[in-house]
């Protein structure tokens, strides 16, 4: 009876801890007995160790108190099955470690997983999950897309590539601010490719995957079955893939795969969060190579573009949204799709509890600490005259074409303030500027970054005015 | 072992006063959030608000309805580990829960790890539900990823009780011990315990565990004596 006894000494613990402590270690650990001795099982190998360091001996002691003579053992639980070649490769290589227990303590022990077996057994399992991944999402198609000015160029690109894989658009190159559209265009090449041939071998994965894909083929020495699997796909989808600044090992790694894939015509789409040169730490011949088929940027939506995205949703979760209530929502939430897509859903939470159909007086209620954070938030109006009296001169100053140090700073300055305080796209923040690019904003909020670290006055006014805004 | 004296082994067989489902009360202010959080449609959700308004209550109840397997993180307690490694394969659970991530934000290591967790979540269906004082927009994140994609689930505001939902969650807590508390002794209690409902709800824990010793039913004079009020 290994859970009743847990359950008991659970109890004691219960009593013991303050809550907080007994919900994070001690609440998640579930009991198993065998004719050898009694398992405890921690989700993951964080829980076990901690619990192995901190907990042990208390519960040691405790189960000695209800007369268990077995030894004690702490375990991983098993991961429920999952898709995730991580989660599958994780709980290949979990039995690696030993759980930091020294050998010293008072018996019965809490011992350790049994001990791992390298070899044959862990590649083939590596193998295996890789070749069952593709990871594409369903829904992510180009019905389910919603075209906007902001996406047209993205859309046309991906249209093609997905027409014709591996031809000149390779590798197609999105880019752009959170939550725009580059995975659901990503993916929705995928699925167009995988629908037009189900044999294709189509891999989506986020770059943090393929950088720990790489790190467990070289503990498990499975470095062969690594490249040899992602040499092999017709078409490979990486998103973000800034996270490889500054991993040499990944981006080494990568730059092979890239040019053993686009030697043989095999389809690349890479996403970024900005421009291929601007990633820093990222190797040169990268940069340059990410420029060879099509550079696209996905743009902040516009207002009809967001009604449009919010009616689509609605109508795919066979929602009534009148359109002055979707409207009403696309005029506030301006920032990017996906918290458009909070915000929507949200409503339907609210209206499903009160069970009241969706008008702009639901939306005004459900989203209302939505929209009061909103008000407070600072106006760019005020960002302008504030900045332009810190540093006595005009907001036409501001708007100017001027260039001389002594407005082109003052400029830059409100366009940061802008950026962090407010959450107006790059574009409206540049059009509120006497009409600027969106990439004069950026390098804007990038040359500011610098000079705080750099600049002892910087530093200090871009403080003193961040506090004057803000309070 | 001398901890385990006789009046512990019957205090243990009293209903716990956890934090679970069952014993949160529903308020007009959370009954949406509780919903939600009950029914298990929404795999993201997001609650944010003051102290007491019941987040940790509310995460640590999923976690216990949940069974064995699910994870509570609150971020007191896990700040100080290399972030890799405590979200480490918990992506393969049924349910995570991130407490107190105020004190995660700001940091490079943590805001990475949760923003590929987040990534690694959602390919492998794993419910994700968090709690800070802030609301996703105004957390003070470096990565504009995470905070987009803390948005992007359901959000709701959980407001601090005020006099009466304090008194309503007195008599409701003080109800599922089995105790009987009078209106005026309710207001008693109130008028003279702690503001924080932590430090109200020890004050019946000692009152409950009290009346029980001394075989006494929870009377004015009695409260007042325990408590030397």
């Amino acid at each position: 009876m290994p859970e009743a006894v847990w359950t008991q000494c659970r109890n004691q613990l219960q009593d013991e801890l303050p809550a907080q402590q007994f919900n994070t270690w001690i609440r998640p650990l579930e009991a198993r007995e065998d004719a050898r001795c009694l398992r405890l099982l921690a989700p993951n190998r964080f829980i076990r160790d901690f619990v192995a360091d901190k907990f042990a001996p208390r519960i040691a002691e405790l189960l000695r108190d209800v007369g268990i003579q077995q030894d004690v053992v702490l375990e991983i639980m098993e991961a429920r099955q999952s898709v995730s070649l991580a989660a599958v490769a994780g709980a290949v290589a979990a039995p690696a470690r030993e759980a930091p227990l020294p050998a010293s303590r008072p018996a019965p022990t809490l011992a350790s997983v049994n001990t791992p077996t390298f070899g044959h057994a862990q590649q083939s399992e590596v193998h295996e999950a890789l070749q069952h991944q593709h990871n594409l999402v369903a829904n992510y198609t180009f019905r389910n897309f919603v075209e906007g000015k902001s996406n047209q160029l993205a859309l046309a690109a991906a249209n093609q590539v997905a027409e014709n894989p591996g031809d000149a658009y390779n590798p197609l190159f999105l880019y752009g601010g959170v939550g725009l559209g580059k995975t659901h265009l990503m993916h929705a090449v995928g699925n167009a490719l995988k629908e037009s041939n189900p044999e294709a071998r189509i891999v989506y994965l986020h770059s943090e995957r393929f950088v720990a894909d790489m790190v467990k083929a070289l503990q498990l020495n499975a470095i062969t079955d690594f490249k040899r699997y992602y040499r092999s796909v017709d078409a490979l989808l990486i998103d973000d893939i800034q996270f490889f600044a500054k991993k040499d090992r990944s981006q080494e790694e990568f730059f092979h795969t890239f040019n053993a894939l686009l030697e043989g015509g095999q389809q690349m789409i890479l996403t970024c969060d900005r421009y291929p040169k601007e990633i820093d730490g990222l190797e040169e011949r990268l940069k340059s190579r990410f420029g060879w088929g099509l550079t696209v940027a996905v743009e902040p939506p516009d207002l009809e573009t967001r009604v449009a995205i919010l009616m689509k949703k609605a109508s795919q979760s066979q929602l009534e949204l009148p359109p002055d209530a979707a409207f009403f929502i696309a005029q506030r939430i301006r920032s990017n799709v996906r918290e458009l897509e909070g915000a929507l859903k949200r409503v339907i939470a609210s209206a499903n509890f009160t069970r009241r159909a969706i008008d702009v007086d639901l939306v005004k209620e459900s989203l209302k600490d939505l929209l009061a954070l909103q008000d407070k938030q600072v106006s760019l109006d005020n960002i302008q005259r504030t900045v332009a009296e810190y540093y006595k001169i005009k907001v036409a100053d501001l708007m100017s074409r001027r260039r001389s140090r002594s407005v082109a700073r003052p400029r830059q300055v409100a366009m940061a303030l802008a950026k962090e305080l407010t959450n107006h796209s790059l574009p409206e923040i540049g059009d509120s500027f006497g009409g600027r690019d969106h990439t004069t904003v950026l390098h804007a909020c990038r040359k500011i970054k610098e000079l705080r670290e750099t600049s002892s006055d910087i530093h200090e006014d871009y403080k003193n005015l961040l506090r004057s805004l803000t309070t | 072992m001398a901890a385990l004296a006789p009046r512990q082994l019957f205090l243990n067989l009293r209903p716990r006063d956890d934090a679970t489902l069952e014993n949160f009360l529903s308020l007009p202010g959370n009954s949406a959030a509780l919903e939600a959080l009950g029914s298990g449609g929404e795999d993201q959700v997001y609650l944010h608000g003051p102290a007491d308004g019941g987040k940790s209550h509310l995460l640590q109840a999923l976690c216990h309805a949940a069974g064995p397997g699910a994870l509570y993180l609150p971020g007191s307690a896990v700040a100080a580990y290399p972030a890799e490694e405590v979200l480490s394969g918990a992506e393969g659970l049924a349910l995570v829960c991130i407490d107190e991530l105020d004190l995660l934000a700001g940091r490079e290591d943590w805001e990475q790890a949760l923003f590929h967790f987040y990534n690694r979540a959602r390919e492998s269906a794993c419910r994700l539900c968090v709690a800070a004082a802030r609301p996703p927009g105004t957390l003070p994140l470096e990565l504009p990823d995470l905070r987009s994609r803390l948005a992007a689930g359901l959000v709701f505001a959980l407001p601090a009780p005020d006099d009466a939902a304090r008194r309503a969650i007195l008599s409701f807590r003080a109800g599922r011990r089995g105790l009987r508390l009078a209106p005026e002794l309710a207001g008693y209690i109130l008028a003279r315990a702690p503001r924080g409902l932590a430090d109200l709800l020890a004050v019946l824990e000692r009152l409950d565990q009290a009346s029980l010793a001394a075989r006494r039913p929870l009377t004015q004079p009695f409260v007042r004596e325990v408590m030397s009020w």
